[in-house]
Order: structure tokens, then sequence, then C-alpha cells
């Protein structure tokens, strides 16, 4: 559909001499904003191996494996909500936490099996309340959120008490946290298996077409006789599964957690499927372009730490991408109409 | 049928109240103003006697629920007053003279607001994700100025000087608080530009026929929402004697609650500079009244944020869409999962 926008975009206006240039950068904006990502990680990961030293160590790859690996789940369900229209999920930051909290501290005094189903439970119900409001209550997706941040974050300190939990070393939790196939840790297989699976749901899936119509025109999608409120509230449960799963591997990975350990990852999830240039208006994404975010987010990240370049300007980094990247967006959806 | 209409007797004057609560947008904001006073009264009038912190509290996150109403009434939000906040403040502390300082962490808030606003008008941008942008953008800013240090103001004892109350039990802080409620609502209530800004968030494409210049009126917003994180960006660092980097993080969740508790619409249009303050206020006086009476902070958090929840679910739109929702799944159910469902036009309205 976007390929066909391209050439409309780029052809007719290509042929007329008088708007000839003009063509030429509609099309420049256009492609740009299709593959722009693809390229650009590519550049920057070859470039990184070549000039950035010690970038291309099998440590440093295991290092940016394991930062990028929950952030990376997060966002690959995130981006159900993106699609959708939604803007976010704040309160994937008290959820990722709980579940860290519940995986280590439950299965200290009862084992893992009840951990998973307990921390399944409370994604569930999370899941259930964010879909719900916006879903059904047609509430604005940042508000509940927000609020059920606010809950959520309350309940779990005053439950945990603030506490840093441990797992015992060489347990479960913590051998499959450090276990890794060469360079590449589990928590990086996972980050690929959930990429694969939800790549799989968006887009083969009649639930996935739901999704992106819905996203794209919602009274359309629910005048042709589709569930909407269903579409909205299953794009959270995959969220919440996503965060769930996620904590599970923040926690396995140092065989701790702590009510703050998933600070800030909702906007760095948002940021990551921003630049990988899936749509802010919805409807338009998919799973790799996530990937890809996540990927030259991690990237770019490491670097400025192997460059010695500080917190304050990685921050400025992303910002001006994340801005950059819609910018590109919203261009190309102007010359291409 | 009969125990539908004894229902109705029952909860008539109910019926009245929430009739008034949905019509007015500040009507739940003011319910729980109204219940959080009462509450207050029975429970911890020490509230009342501690007056001076509750109003230095909720003077702080009113003044940036102020701003953000004027961009949230045409529609937009902006999240980087957070950061602005703290980047204004780092700005301010960097220059020696105080009143230089002042002036140029002010100007650096409208340079800010304009930036928003370019992004959002001229390229075209979701004002969430461009002030997202900004967000993480000038966060960064003041951790390379500050050299992710609190930076000292040089100038102590007028910041000293600033925290003392100047008129009664008033300090700068909620005076100054006062007097731009005063200036906003009169803006957006009496004066043609302001009034504008009710039309751009109702409906942009008619006021762009009508002739109301958009632009500039999203400008505008944008400029008075940085504007006055600056201000409270300055007051902060006055009051603490230094600029942290980090300052405003907790502030830009608290005041987009009370803006929303207050009844404004994220869809723009709907919304008031007082229906702000009322929302501040019960979000203010909630979290002292927990407080004083040693409420822990965690429970305080699950307090706050079972309000919001509650306000936003039970917009009158929402509770529209639940109506709706629920009239068709029964239709296509059969009835099975009959609940006897009421034929007035607002059917959850008594909950």
């Amino acid at each position: 559909m976007t390929n066909i926008a391209t050439r409309q975009g780029g052809r007719p206006a290509g042929a007329k001499v008088s708007t000839h240039r003009g063509g030429q950068i509609a099309s420049v904006i256009q492609w740009s904003a299709e593959r722009g990502i693809f390229v650009v990680t590519g550049v920057l990961i070859v470039a990184a191996a070549v000039f950035v030293q010690g970038f291309a160590s099998v440590v440093n790859i295991t290092d940016v494996f394991h930062r990028a690996a929950p952030v990376g789940i997060i966002a690959v369900g995130m981006t159900f909500v993106v699609i959708s229209g939604n803007y976010l999920d704040l309160s994937v930051v008290p959820q990722v936490a709980t579940s860290a909290v519940i995986l280590i501290a439950v299965s200290n005094s009862y084992g893992l099996l009840p951990a998973i189903v307990v921390a399944t439970l409370v994604s569930l119900v999370y899941g259930l309340i964010n879909g719900v409001a916006v879903g059904y209550f047609k509430a604005n997706a940042v508000i509940v959120t927000l609020a059920t941040t606010y809950i959520g974050l309350g309940v779990l300190r005053w439950v945990s008490g603030g506490n840093i939990f441990f797992g015992p070393r060489g347990g479960t939790i913590d051998t499959l946290g450090q276990l890794k196939f060469g360079p590449v840790p589990l928590s990086a297989l996972v980050l690929v298996f959930m990429a694969v699976l939800l790549g799989f749901v968006l887009s083969r899936t009649g639930f996935g077409f739901a999704l992106r119509a819905y996203g794209s025109n919602k009274d359309a999608t629910r005048l042709a006789g589709v569930a909407t409120s269903r579409v909205v509230l299953g794009a959270f449960l995959i969220t919440s599964l996503s965060a769930m799963i996620a904590g599970f591997v923040l926690a396995a990975f140092s065989n701790t957690a702590v009510s703050t350990v998933s600070t800030g990852m909702d906007f760095g999830a948002l940021a990551a499927i921003i630049i990988g240039g899936n749509s802010v208006f919805g409807g338009r994404g998919s799973i790799l372009r996530t990937v890809l975010g996540v990927v030259f987010v991690s990237v770019l990240t490491n670097i400025l730490v192997l460059t010695d370049i500080g917190y304050g300007w990685q921050q400025v980094a992303i910002g001006v991408l994340i801005v950059l990247a819609v910018s590109i967006d919203a261009l190309a959806r102007r010359v291409g109409k | 049928m009969t125990s539908l209409q004894q229902h109705d007797i029952a909860s008539g004057s109910l019926d009245r109240m929430w009739a008034i609560g949905a019509r007015r947008p500040e009507g739940r904001g003011l319910i729980l103003l109204v219940a959080v006073v009462l509450g207050a009264l029975l429970f911890e009038p020490g509230v009342f006697t501690a007056y001076p912190a509750t109003l230095g509290r909720i003077a702080l996150i009113g003044l940036v629920a102020l701003g953000l109403t004027a961009v949230i009434l045409m529609g937009e939000l902006d999240l980087s007053v957070a950061s602005t906040l703290a980047v204004s403040g780092v700005v301010m502390a960097m220059i020696p003279n105080l009143a230089l300082g002042i002036i140029a962490a002010l100007i650096v808030g409208l340079i800010v607001g304009a930036i928003n606003a370019f992004f959002v008008v001229v390229v075209g941008i979701n004002s969430f994700i461009a002030t997202l942008g900004m967000l993480f953008a000038l966060r960064g800013l003041a951790l390379v100025l500050s050299d992710e240090q609190p930076v000292r103001l040089a100038d102590v004892d007028d910041g000293v000087a600033f925290g003392a109350p100047l008129i009664g039990p008033l300090t700068p802080r909620v005076l100054i608080f006062i007097v731009l409620l005063v200036g906003l609502h009169v803006f957006l209530t009496r004066m043609r530009a302001g009034r504008e800004f009710y039309a751009v968030g109702g409906n942009r494409a008619a006021a762009k026929d009508a002739g109301i210049p958009v632009t500039r009126r999203i400008f505008t917003g944008f400029m008075i929402s940085g504007g006055v994180a600056a201000l409270a960006g300055a007051i902060n660092t006055l009051e603490r004697t230094a600029a942290t980097p980090t300052a405003g993080s907790t502030v830009l969740l608290a005041s987009i609650a009370a803006a929303i508790i207050g009844g404004i619409s994220l869809n723009g249009g709907r919304g008031s500079i007082i229906g702000t303050v009322i929302g501040t206020l019960a979000l203010g006086l909630l979290q002292i009244g927990l407080a004083l009476a040693a409420v822990q902070q965690d429970i305080q958090q699950i307090f706050i944020g079972a309000v919001l929840f509650i306000a936003v679910v039970t917009d009158p739109a929402s509770l529209r869409a639940v109506a709706a929702n629920l009239r068709s799944s029964m239709g296509r159910g059969g009835g099975a999962t009959a609940e006897p469902m009421p034929s007035s036009p607002q059917p959850v309205a008594h909950q």
C-alpha cells in the first residue's frame, strides 16, 4: 500500500519538468521514511565495528545484547498498542518491575512454577484493566496507563517494602540468566523468539489485520463489523505479557529484583518504536521496524558509552532522533498526498 | 418496570447532581474536592492549620498545570514541561546575576515553546511525540550544562528571602500562582485570542475556515506552557538555592493528573482554568492530607492513581461509549446476559 503511494508521489511529479526537483525530493523523503532505518542501522554497525575501539569484541557484543533485550521485548509488545493508535502503555514500568520482583521473591519461597503463575495472573490483570478502560470506555490511553502506573508502583513498593530481592546463586534463574551461546545470551534469543511470534501475529493473523485496520481508520473498521474494543484489549494484553517476560529476563540477568529496576523503560521502548519508523498515528508499522529501532538505539548508546560521551548527550541524541524520525514520517505523508 | 421507577425516584436528586457534574466539565473535580475537604475536616484537620505547606505544594504542581491547560485546550499535549523546568533552572543558576538569570530562564522557556509549536504546526508532527523528543533532548541538555551536578545559586540570600511569606502567609510562589491563574483565566474567557483557543481545540478545520489564525494560536499556547514551566523552574531554583538537572520529573505526571481531574478534555475544546485549579486543589489537599495522616508514600500514590483512573473512566464520553458497547453486545447475545438496561440517556450514571 505504501509502495503504491511512493510511486504515485514520485512518478507523475517527476514526469513534469517544472516540478522535477520537487518530485525528486519527495521520493527521497519517502524512500527514507520507508527504508531509511534499514540503511542507517547497517551503516552505524559497520562504522562502529571499524572506527570504535572495543565495539567488535565478544564481551561488548554480549553486553549490547543484554542491555537491548529487556527494552526490546517491551518494545515488540508495545508496538501493538502504538499501531492501534493509542500512543503507548506507560504502565510497563510497574509491570516489568512487578514481574521481576515476583519471579525472584516468590520463587525463593514457593518455587519457580508458582512464581510464573502469579506473575502471569498479575500481568493479565494489568492488561485487562488498561485494555478495558481504553478499549471499552474509550478513555485516553496515556491517562489510563498513567493512573495504573501510579497504582502499580504504589502497590509494588508497599508490598515489597522497597527491598532488593536476591535469588540463590547457581539456582535455575541464575543459570538461565547467565546462559550464553557464543556471544549471544539467552535473553537475546528470547527477544528474537518474541519478535518472530508477535511479528507473525501482527502480519499474518486476523487479529493483526484488524488491529492495523483499526489503527488506520477506527470508524471504518468498527462499521465493517470488527469488535474493535476487543482488538484494543488484545493489544494491551500482548503488551502486558511482553512486559512480564521482559521483567523475567531482567531479573534473571542480575539474579536480583527491586521496584526501581525498570525506570524510564516506558519512553525508552517508545523511542525505539518511533525511531524504527512505526507511525505514531497508528495503522502503519511492523515488528521488524521495532527490532531495528531497538538495535539502532542500543548500538548508538553503546558507541556513546565506549567513546566516553556522557549520559546527557545520549539523551539529547535520542530526543533528536525521535523528532527526526517522526518529521520524516510526517513529511512523507504530506508529499505522498 | 416498577423497580426501575422506584430506583429513579430514589436517585432523583443524585441524578440532578450528576447532571450538573456531567454538564460542567469541572463537576467531577468539584465533587472530588468536596469529598477531600470533608474527609480532611473529619480525619485530618491539620491540613488546614498547616496551610503554608499545603499552599506551597499546590502552587508547584498548579503552576505547571496552568500552563498545560492552555495547550491541552487546543487538543495538544506538552510533555516537555518537566525538562523545560530543569533546563531553565540550570540556565538561571549558571548566570551570576539573579535578575538576568531569571530573564534568561524565561527566554529559554519561550524558545522551547516556539520549537515545540514549530514541529507541531509547521512540520506537522503529533504534539505528544514532538514534545516527547523535547523531553529527552532537554533533559540531556540540562545534564550536559550542569555536568550532572546540582548548580548552586550564586545569590543564596535572595533565594532564602524568596521563600519567606510576603503578604500574610502567602509566599511569593503562591502569589505568582494566583496572579498567573487570574491572568490566564481572564485571557481564556475574556480576550478574543484566548477564547479562540477553544475553537482551535473544538474543531480545528472549522476554526481555520472561520478565519482564526490557528498557527499563531498554537504558537501562543506552547509558548505559554513553556514560559510557565520555565517560571516554575526559576521559582524552584530560588527556593532550593540550587538547580538540579533532574528536577521536575515528578511534576509532569502530577500536573497532567491535576488538569485531567479538573475536567479538561485531552481532545481539546473543553475545560477551564478554574477546573485545573480545582483539580490541583483536590490533588494537593489529598496528598498533604494523606501525608499528615502518616499514610505511607506508596499508599498515597495508590490513592492518586485510583482517583485519576476514576476521573478518566467516569468521563461522560467514556460512560456513553461503554453503554453503547453494552447495548450492542446485548443485541448480539440476545439478552442472555441481561441486566435491566435503563433507557435514560446516561444509563450508567447512577453509579
